[in-house]
């Protein structure tokens, strides 16, 4: 199971075997623990330099009123290469995060800043090409973007995008 | 250094957070604001997101009595937007269509002075680089989101109007996923007739929105965005004839529309998920039998927690009716 939620943070499984996990996950109270840590690991490693203030004693205090929610991030983007790590290389990270957590933080990050927000409990997203009609919604939804305040009309672009309009199927 | 210091002693006493921004860089961002309200200009820009570039070019012109906007997209298919202080009229490829959009309020809402100082709430606004774009002497004004639930901005305006001349959409990880960048770009010299929508449009069927503020009952969020606040709720039309609802929550610069739409009488199953096309995500689902649609500039995970939140309630003085 480690293997394969490994996978799935890669990105690397195909949709059906990600709903398998997925599925998993959803039942499986020690499969949840084991992405909930890849997931801490993974933030921790990719973010260690942007801690911010007091993080070491917020994530403590979070840590003790369970439940943190923690849940996949975009895939797509970002490779997470690393994470087909074995369970003691995991281990090692486990410590690592510990080290990054109390080691001093160079960066000070001004008060009241929301720490790293709590990641979002939604599942990971069913990914869809465009509706049919997304020019309407488009145009519907610019004219209330404060954006053109600063822009003028040029983002209204988008709203007659060609790779929006093509797809008709 | 010391100010910092400072702000933190003061947000340590008490649970008032101030956010001290320098106040250059908010002059900055009223000073490209006061220039898209004032210049009249023309030139020609690249939109880009993913691998997608596309070239168009963008006419303003400005008169006593409001102000009006052109823009024609010149690579492939003609398209064409013409925007006057109150209504837009978009020129979609090859349909002998003209889409109109009006505003019966007042006009399209504008970003005031004093929510540019509240930006500051979301946002980390300061000054960056600053760089020759165009043939204009420009500075960068860069607004850091405060969370993850927005995406950041790169603003290059000309040092010496405040006009707009790069816009670049970042997203958590400081990825470039949007860019508008003027290639060429004369301020003044407009007339009247550089705005006239070239389309003759005398007989194209006309598609008015007919979009109305409206109270729609029974619908809400089960709980906001961090940041985001519901800035409108109205009643309109989407494409020909489906009538839908529109709430639209904003935290001042990102704009996140919920669209809900009855499924009554549709017969194509809907296609609930996730899309995007450049910074703008859009997600679909189902709620009590009506299709909900939320576009947005801001991250999928955004667009999706704001999706997720949408319930309705039965109104409780309309019991027995809908459904």
């Amino acid at each position: 199971m480690k293997d394969r939620l490994s996978a799935l943070m890669d990105g690397e499984l195909d949709d059906r075997s990600a709903a398998d996990v997925l599925q998993t996950l959803a039942s499986d109270r020690e499969a949840v623990e084991t992405w909930r840590t890849y997931q801490l690991i993974s933030d921790a490693m990719r973010q260690g330099t942007q801690l911010s203030e007091g993080f070491t004693a917020r994530v403590s205090a979070r840590l003790a009123q369970e439940p943190t929610v923690l849940a996949p991030r975009r895939m797509q983007r970002e490779s997470r290469r690393w994470v087909a790590l074995s369970a003691a290389a995991s281990l090692a990270a486990v410590a690592l995060v510990g080290w990054l957590a109390f080691a001093p933080q160079p960066q000070l990050i001004q008060p009241g800043q929301p720490v790293a927000q709590a990641p979002v409990a939604d599942p990971k997203p069913n990914i869809v090409p465009l509706p049919t009609q997304a020019n309407d919604y488009l145009l519907a939804h610019q004219g209330f973007s404060p954006r053109n305040s600063l822009q003028g009309m040029a983002p209204y672009v988008r709203t007659v995008s060609e790779q929006t309009v093509q797809p008709r199927k | 250094m010391l100010w910092k210091l400072l702000v933190a002693g003061l947000s340590a006493l008490g649970p008032v957070i101030v956010y001290a921004q320098s106040p250059e860089s908010l002059a900055w961002l009223r000073k490209i604001q006061g220039a898209t309200q004032k210049l009249s200009y023309t030139g020609t820009f690249v939109y880009q997101n993913g691998g997608r570039n596309e070239t168009s070019r963008i006419t303003r012109f400005v008169e006593p009595a409001g102000d009006t906007e052109r823009l024609e997209v010149l690579d492939g298919v003609p398209r064409e937007i013409v925007r006057t202080r109150d209504t837009v009229r978009c020129y979609p490829p090859g349909s002998r269509l003209v889409k109109v959009d009006r505003r019966t309020e007042r006009g399209f809402p504008a970003l005031l002075p004093e929510q540019i100082s509240a930006l500051a709430r979301n946002y980390d606004i300061s000054l960056g680089e600053t760089r020759r774009l165009a043939g204009y002497d420009c500075q960068a004004v860069v607004l850091t989101p405060r969370d993850n639930l927005r995406y950041g901005y790169r603003l290059y305006a000309d040092v010496k109007t405040g006009m707009l001349l790069r816009a670049v959409t970042v997203d958590s990880a400081g990825q470039q996923i949007e860019e508008f960048v003027f290639t060429q770009l004369t301020i003044g010299g407009v007339t009247r007739d550089m705005v006239k929508p070239r389309h003759a449009s005398g007989h194209w069927r006309v598609e008015d929105a007919g979009a109305a503020p409206a109270k729609l009952a029974g619908w809400g969020l089960s709980s906001e965005l961090p940041g985001f606040h519901k800035i409108v709720e109205l009643k309109r039309r989407l494409g020909e004839s489906r009538s839908a609802g529109q709430v639209v929550y904003s935290d001042g610069l990102a704009a996140v529309s919920v669209f809900i739409e009855s499924l009554e009488g549709r017969s194509d199953p809907v296609r609930t998920g996730l899309a995007s096309v450049g910074a703008i995500h859009i997600y679909t689902r189902e709620v009590a039998n009506h299709m909900v649609t939320v576009v947005g500039e801001a991250p999928a995970a955004s667009v999706q927690r704001i999706a997720n939140a949408v319930e309705y309630r039965r109104p409780a003085a309309a019991t027995g009716e809908k459904k």
